[in-house]
């Protein structure tokens, strides 16, 4: 089965995993703090950010972008406005959160190396 | 058992608030969890603007019925513009669907994270609301409602409501207590602290922090009664129960030592001292990373509730039991099952234990550990009967590598999901 190298920066472990694996299965069993909840890509609380190998993850579905919109929509004051994901992502990028890549840990899979923390 | 009967008069609050509830005398178990000597109160109240009237939660809906005859005594079904619903647990939303039927015109008011339940509780889609969050408001001519956002007191969708001519906190389940004495106001029922502080511990103590972040909304208001939805309507000194929630939310051990400094309890229970000898290997090699408090607890020794006041405060909590037929066993478990009363999640945590033939104990207790969604940055240590120095050496390094997770320096691993 093919592997790949996960790291998860806020616990400095480096795990082997077979591709496909979610990360929240690795996260909570390497003690990250990467919490989470409803583990359905329901509630948003397993939000972690990409440091590295955005690429080697699985896309985001039509749920975790709608949770994900959700989640930036009520957690940041006065972004409620936004219309749809792209125009949140505008703003984001004006609010200094450039490059980052955040995703869901119940949602996403990992096909690649990557380096990932809360 | 109160055999007391109870009229159905609606029962004036302020000159604009009528009080338009349940009561529930013979009520005992509530939610499961809850014990209660005299039952409890289902508080629902109607408010009356020059422009209409508000309608501030509903009852239970086998209690329904009192709820409808006071509202009537009070007001008519027409009047009603508003409907607000600070918390959608069933025994406050029981009423609703009828509610809206007698009162199609009225327009429900709900919070964000509301909106999510809302449909699996009365299992129609076809409901029309409008959320609300913190600041927003809503007219009735001269009377105005403003909402505030205070979620997970418990639940996700609670929100208070607050009456701003009146001074009125509709505040849900908070400041509420399970008690039932149709004097219905906190100076006319007796003493009832007892009732106040067990609820507080049994419903709010698991949600401290978020206690903290509504009573930053609520402390700012000028409060001249607090209306919750169970228990005494608090009219006399209200801002004493708003005072008494700051101090049971608040971190004692944070007040009291040196606020940086965290802390690692190690409980364990031992039969012939080999999980002992562990726990005090472990105690020694935490010890030697240094710059956190570290306390050993023999389970046998105490009993679960001051143990939970520990829990409470500390930051890393390690859990030893040797295996008897195939299980960790039982004071572990009364421990370990008592988490639910307070807010583990986050914390550092972890377990190990000596056994004769099996050892299945650590492996269930770092289940449990990790269903809590403690961290538990390490798999359970196992070790077979009298541990060697050797293995004592392996608590020792378990123990540190603990310690260093827990003071945020962990060291480099590189592992096999095999091994996890």
């Amino acid at each position: 089965m093919a592997k790949a190298k996960i790291k998860f920066a806020d616990v400095n472990v480096t795990v082997t995993v077979p591709v496909g694996t979610r990360i929240i299965e690795i996260s909570e069993k390497v003690g990250s703090y990467i919490a989470y909840n409803c583990r359905e890509g329901d509630c948003g609380s397993c939000l972690f950010t990409v440091l590295d190998g955005a690429e080697h993850l699985s896309k985001p579905s039509a749920l975790e972008n709608a949770t994900l919109f959700a989640h930036f929509q009520q957690v940041l004051d006065g972004w409620r406005g936004a219309a749809d994901m792209a125009s949140l992502q505008e703003m984001m990028r004006r609010e200094n959160f450039a490059g980052k890549v955040c995703r869901l840990a119940c949602q996403t899979q990992v096909f690649g190396d990557a380096t990932v923390a809360p | 058992m109160s055999t007391q009967r109870v009229s159905n008069e609606a029962i004036a609050v302020t000159e604009r608030v009528h009080w338009i509830g349940a009561l529930d005398p013979t009520m005992r178990t509530f939610d499961v969890i809850l014990k209660t000597p005299n039952g409890t109160t289902y508080n629902a109240y109607l408010v009356r603007g020059s422009e209409g009237v508000a309608v501030i939660d509903t009852v239970k809906a086998e209690r329904a019925d009192q709820f409808f005859a006071r509202l009537e005594a009070v007001a008519d079904y027409g009047e009603i513009k508003v409907i607000v619903l600070n918390h959608l647990e069933p025994d406050h939303s029981g009423a609703l669907p009828e509610l809206m039927r007698r009162a199609p015109q009225a327009k429900l008011y709900i919070s964000d994270a509301a909106q999510l339940m809302l449909k699996a509780l009365l299992n129609n889609n076809d409901i029309d609301y409008i959320p609300v969050t913190t600041n927003d408001a809503v007219s009735l001519g001269d009377r105005t409602l403003r909402f505030l956002n205070t979620p997970y007191l418990h639940w996700p969708d609670t929100q208070c409501t607050y009456l701003v001519e009146e001074g009125v906190l509709f505040s849900g389940d908070v400041f509420g207590c399970h008690y039932c004495d149709e004097q219905l106001f906190n100076d006319r029922v007796g003493d009832f602290r007892f009732s106040f502080e067990y609820y507080y511990a049994h419903i709010m103590r698991p949600f401290k922090r978020y206690v903290l972040s509504a009573l930053e909304l609520i402390e700012p208001l000028s409060i001249r009664l607090i209306a919750p939805t169970h228990g005494p309507i608090l009219r006399d000194h209200p801002q004493h129960y708003i005072q008494r929630y700051r101090e049971l939310s608040t971190p004692r051990l944070h007040l009291e030592m040196d606020r940086d400094i965290k802390t690692m309890i190690i409980f364990y229970i031992s039969s012939y001292g080999n999980t002992m000898h562990m726990a005090e290997a472990i105690r020694d090699g935490a010890a030697e990373v240094g710059g956190f408090r570290v306390s050993l607890y023999d389970l046998e020794g105490g009993e679960v509730e001051p143990f939970i006041d520990l829990v409470e405060e500390a930051d890393a909590i390690l859990v030893g039991s040797p295996t008897i037929n195939g299980d960790a066993v039982k004071p572990v478990w009364d421990l370990l099952s008592s988490f639910a009363k307070i807010n583990v999640k986050g914390k550092v945590a972890g377990a190990f234990g000596s056994y004769g033939w099996t050892g299945e104990a650590v492996r269930m207790m770092d289940d449990r550990l990790r269903g809590l969604k403690m961290r538990v940055p390490l798999g359970g240590l196992r070790i077979k009967l009298i541990p060697s120095d050797e293995e004592l050496g392996d608590c020792h390094r378990f123990g540190h590598d603990i310690g260093d997770f827990l003071m945020g320096k962990p060291r480099a691993r590189e592992i096999d999901m095999s091994q996890l």
